[in-house]
């Protein structure tokens, strides 16, 4: 029985380590325990997508995820995936394409489309379209988020 | 916010200690948490110890005979087994179906366990605590009256896991591990009348695996939704030939899946629509959905070779 318990996980490659209530969700323990709060605070019961985190490469809703349950693991958040201090492929295609207006759903689609172009590089439009039905976006009807999806999906594919 | 009630956290990687300490009190089963968590938010459910299923090795086993009968451990997820060959090979119809509940996130964290084991649904039920407040609640939670059927003695809330109808087709049975024994149960018979009772099984038993005999037919899939993603079903048809000419199972509309059979296929939309009834669990008018039967029984026949 344990109510209260010390996490080990790497963050972002890092070890962390908190004490934390074994009540405490992912996206709690990243915001307030970590200090990380690229990672947004949506619906907070599994419906937006905006808690999306990167769980062992897997994406993960760090609101309904036990951070418990995470113990051991490696996660993966959007204040990780710039490469070397610049945005990476993906982030640099939604700032060119202003895919974004309010800007919440942002770090939750970058992370959904990460996974997406890790493990199918060729993902044709049917499957990145299937693969965004994971995120809401209440603001940009899509199209500049497809836009940039599809962007940087070839800059990926054929870096410059 | 809507932060977790407390509870402590068990996460055994042996089954006897899964099933010791999921037969204590307080105790409930998590899985991929994508059911209970939400509902736990809305302060539905305040298990004290929360145990966790998946880091016990027999829940994560799949086995294929070499009949391509499959053995599917119950905390495996939607997305593994949705993307495994097998399944695609022999059974489409349940690939499609494991593909089809939520979004491809939440594929990646639910199991196969929790999608058998899932909660009925109900729009009066399924919300904050405030919101169901406001009603005085209804029968399943906090209240004493049913908002969808005030004059009934039961709750009607739906059965809504999209993976069922096609398991019941294809003749599954769900085995679970109690402090007894193993226990069988073919996945037709576990759901009960009333949308308060959970699935009828022991409490605190373990579902440990699903069972799938060989393909035997083909079995054909459909989901009525409104959006492509993320939504529950408003009907989940699954038709299938038998020897003695064809049946479907419908379900969203009522606790327990809805088995119909009928001597032709020409014969099996209406045979459907004569014995379903939705009732207004749902936002989308019940009318509507019950139009919408013959139609989706239809589409699923036609997907299916003449
Ligand atoms: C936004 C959203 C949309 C959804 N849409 C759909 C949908 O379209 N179709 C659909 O079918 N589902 C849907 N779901 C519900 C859910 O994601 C799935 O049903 C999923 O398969 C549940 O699995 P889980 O592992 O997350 O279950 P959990 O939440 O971990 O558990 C669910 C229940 O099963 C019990 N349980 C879990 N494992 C076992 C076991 N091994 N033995 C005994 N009991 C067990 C738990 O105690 C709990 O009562 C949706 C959920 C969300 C958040
Ligand atoms: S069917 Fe009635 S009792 Fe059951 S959850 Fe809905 S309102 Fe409540
Ligand atoms: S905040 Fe997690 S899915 Fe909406
Ligand atoms: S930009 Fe506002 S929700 Fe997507």
């Amino acid at each position: 029985m344990s109510n209260e318990l010390v996490l080990h996980l790497v963050v972002n490659g890092e070890p962390a380590r908190a004490l934390v209530p074994a009540s405490r969700t992912l996206l709690e323990l990243l915001r307030e325990d970590l200090g990380l709060t690229g990672t947004k605070h949506g619906c907070d019961v599994g419906d937006c997508g905006a808690c999306t985190v990167l769980v062992n490469g897997l994406p993960r809703l760090a609101c309904i995820t036990v951070a418990a349950d995470c113990a051991g693991e490696h996660v993966d958040t959007i204040e990780g995936v710039a490469v070397g201090g610049q945005p990476s492929a993906i982030q640099a295609a939604f700032d060119h394409h202003v895919a974004a207006q309010c800007g919440y759903c942002t770090p939750g689609f970058v992370m959904t489309l990460t996974h997406l172009f890790t493990e199918e590089p060729e993902a044709d439009e049917a499957s990145l379209r299937h693969a965004l039905g994971s995120n809401i976006c209440r603001c940009t009807g899509y199209v500049k988020i497809l836009a940039a999806a599809r962007d940087a999906q070839a800059r990926m594919r054929n870096p410059a | 916010m809507l932060p977790l009630p407390r509870f402590s956290w068990e996460a055994p990687d042996r089954l006897p200690d899964l099933v010791r300490l999921a037969a204590e009190p307080g105790a409930r089963l998590v899985a991929g948490g994508t059911d209970l968590l939400p509902s736990m938010k809305h302060r539905i459910f305040r298990p004290g110890t929360l145990v966790s299923t998946r880091r016990v090795p027999e829940l994560r086993t799949l086995r294929v005979g070499a009949d391509h009968s499959l053995s599917l451990g119950a905390a495996l997820s939607l997305r593994e087994l949705a993307r495994h060959a097998e399944v695609r090979t022999h059974f489409p119809s349940l690939a499609l179906a494991l593909g089809s509940v939520a979004t491809p996130t939440i594929q990646g964290m639910a199991t196969l366990g929790g999608n058998l084991m899932l909660d009925t649904r109900c729009m009066y039920y399924n919300q904050p605590s405030g919101w169901r407040a406001a009603l005085g609640g209804c029968l399943k939670c906090e209240g004493t009256l049913c908002h969808v059927a005030p004059r009934g003695a039961g709750c009607y809330a739906a059965h809504s896991a999209d993976t069922v109808p096609v398991l019941m087709l294809l003749g599954a049975t769900a085995v679970f591990a109690t402090p007894n024994g193993e226990l069988p149960i073919a996945v037709g018979e576990l759901y009960p009348e009333d949308g308060r009772e959970g699935p009828r099984c022991p409490p605190g038993a373990v579902l440990v695996r699903v069972e799938v005999p060989a393909p035997q037919r083909a079995v054909a899939f459909r989901k009525l939704r409104q959006r492509a993603a993320i939504d529950y079903g408003l009907l989940l048809t699954a038709v299938a030939p038998t020897p003695e000419g064809w049946e479907a199972v419908i379900s969203a509309v009522a606790p327990q899946p809805i088995r119909v059979a009928a001597p032709t296929r020409e014969a099996l939309a209406d045979a459907v629509h004569k014995a379903v009834q939705p009732l207004p669990t749902h936002q989308q008018a019940s009318t509507w959905r019950k139009r919408m039967l013959r139609v989706e029984v239809a589409r699923a026949l036609a997907s299916l070779p003449a």
